[in-house]
């Protein structure tokens, strides 16, 4: 019994640590292709096909949330007559939380059981070996510029989330619910800060980063077969979720602290 | 030096061959696929790796290029000890090297003209576009698939993807080449071309080659060497004539593809097989 809890926790620390050197190889290829404009156009195709092709599947999640959020949350201010005040309560739910959580949600199911699969394949198929044989590393090659376009696209894809998010809820709160249009917007105006609006933003670096890194990862050290191409892909989804929430408990508690540590100057400014 | 055998055996020594193996072994886990090898790869010669499945050929041949690394023992490419570089300094080295893997490993979104392009484009500024096409013009003319520059992999038969993959291979002029089971799903004849295109790199460019195979026709005719691998070691090492005439008894049943006496005893005892056997099932649907 003891020896197998011991094998298992070596086996666990001994992948930690291969993720943990994945990771510092993928930063440090990231910042070589960041400073390599010859490796532009890697970091250009994936921007096409993490960033560009996400934006119809992010634009209709961030829509559903608004509207659902509109549909559940009319009834309890409508009893106690606060009806106009929808607009706060969608708006910054969907700025600052479901917004990019979800859209990060979606990327990892699409974007990140792509990336999985296409690696992996190359794995079995032994392409990524045909990279290094060939004297370049893989992980510039492959990695790098996955990792760069889910960094520098999640945060707009969360901003496309969010726009279709209170689009959503105004079409709800508004034509369905007949709230009045200048009281719904103006309510939401006062309630929705630039700061709800920037930590939502900011967490799309993070769920951009990890989202490739895992899916990266588990692509490259997938197991033969498609058995293994398909465990990996589910490994990594499920590796993608439960990191996306853990960040963003992380970033909501930082984010939290900054502002109570800064809100105290606000006034000043 | 040589065995009871006659088989080139004894102390390698760092400047033998172009590579060197010295004392090599690999383990995966508890397994250990390579015992205390010792292998010099003589330039400009083609050197046949045979044996059985699952005898470490390929692990093997993977060491040459440090795609693998050895558990315990010393590698040597041109005298200079390599296993202990890093991965950087490694990529240079290989570039030295050429690998044409079992499959082709052909990258799949890319044209036959960007496949084969791809290794120059990773270690070359590409200034002319028309120096460029005559580049894979030449290279794909090597194989014998000129014309075939805006193809897709998927778009080509098992023996066509071998050929560019061949071109992509050679695509950086390297010295050494390295070939994991060439004619392997292929039919005698495309297994032939890819056996003319071997000897012509070798004749034509004076390009060191080391073969796995284990396709026994096509090692006699493109070895200048071959090296018999089993359960991890070396058991026969010589040209085609001493590998044919050679003594010992699993060298023969390999390269006579005849089964050992204790596996038809097996066999054997598993019993005959009667028609009763192959009634239809009597199970519920």
């Amino acid at each position: 019994m003891l020896d197998v809890l011991g094998h298992k926790a070596f086996l666990g620390l001994h992948n930690m640590g291969r993720f943990a050197r994945f990771i510092w190889d993928a930063i440090t290829a990231s910042l070589y292709s960041i400073s390599n404009p010859s490796t532009y156009s890697l970091i250009w195709t994936q921007m096409h096909i993490i960033g560009v092709r996400s934006v119809p599947v992010v634009m209709i999640t961030g829509a559903f949330v608004g509207m659902t959020l509109a549909v559940q949350a009319y009834d309890q201010l409508a009893g106690m007559g606060l009806e106009e005040h929808l607009g706060v309560l969608i708006n910054v739910s969907v700025v600052k939380e479901l917004g990019p959580v979800l859209a990060a949600i979606m990327l990892a199911g699409r974007v990140g059981g792509a990336l999985t699969a296409e690696l992996g394949t190359m794995k079995v198929t032994e392409q990524i070996e045909a990279v290094k044989s060939m004297g370049t590393d893989p992980v510039k090659y492959l990695v790098a510029p996955r990792v760069l376009a889910c960094l520098l696209l999640t945060p707009f894809l969360i901003i496309f989330a969010d726009l279709m998010g209170i689009m959503g809820g105004y079409f709800v709160s508004v034509i369905q619910f007949d709230i009045n249009a200048r009281a719904y917007w103006e309510f939401s105006a006062s309630g929705v800060e630039l700061w709800d609006v920037s930590i939502g933003v900011i967490k799309g670096f993070f769920f951009g980063c990890a989202i490739a890194a895992i899916s990266c990862y588990k692509g490259f050290t997938c197991k033969e077969g498609a058995h293994g191409v398909g465990e990996a892909c589910t490994e990594a989804f499920v590796a993608s979720f439960i990191s996306i929430l853990a960040l963003d408990f992380i970033l909501a508690i930082m984010a939290k602290t900054i502002y109570s540590m800064f809100w105290p100057l606000k006034s000043l400014v | 030096m040589s065995n009871g055998n006659g088989d080139n055996q004894g102390v390698v020594t760092k400047d033998d061959g172009v590579v060197v193996l010295k004392n090599v072994v690999k383990k995966f886990g508890e397994n250990v696929v390579l015992k205390d090898v010792s292998l010099a790869i003589e330039k400009g010669k083609t050197t046949v790796i045979i044996g059985p499945s699952g005898c470490g050929k390929t692990v093997l041949l993977k060491h040459l290029i440090l795609l693998l690394r050895p558990t315990v023992g010393e590698v040597y490419f041109k005298g200079e000890r390599i296993d202990e570089f890093n991965e950087h300094d490694l990529d240079k080295i290989r570039t030295n090297y050429g690998f044409l893997f079992q499959g082709g490993a052909l990258f799949d979104s890319l044209s036959v003209a960007e496949n084969v392009l791809f290794p120059v484009r990773q270690h070359y500024k590409i200034t002319s576009k028309s120096g460029i096409d005559e580049l894979v013009r030449t290279k794909l003319a090597m194989v014998g698939l000129d014309g075939f520059q805006n193809y897709y992999p998927g778009n080509l038969s098992g023996g066509q993807r071998k050929r560019v993959a061949l071109a992509r291979a050679i695509a950086l002029n390297p010295e050494v080449i390295l070939y994991d089971e060439p004619t392997t799903g292929l039919d005698p004849i495309r297994a032939d071309i890819i056996n003319e295109l071997i000897l012509k790199m070798q004749r034509g460019l004076g390009l060191t080659s080391v073969v796995v195979t284990h396709d026994m026709t096509s090692a006699y005719k493109i070895a200048d060497r071959i090296i018999m691998l089993h359960e991890g070691k070396i058991y026969a090492d010589g040209d085609a004539e001493h590998i044919r005439n050679h003594p010992n008894q699993i060298v023969q049943q390999f390269i006579n593809g005849r089964v050992s006496d204790d596996d038809l005893e097996v066999l054997r005892m598993s019993g005959t097989i009667s028609r009763s056997e192959f009634e239809p099932l009597d199970l519920e649907e």
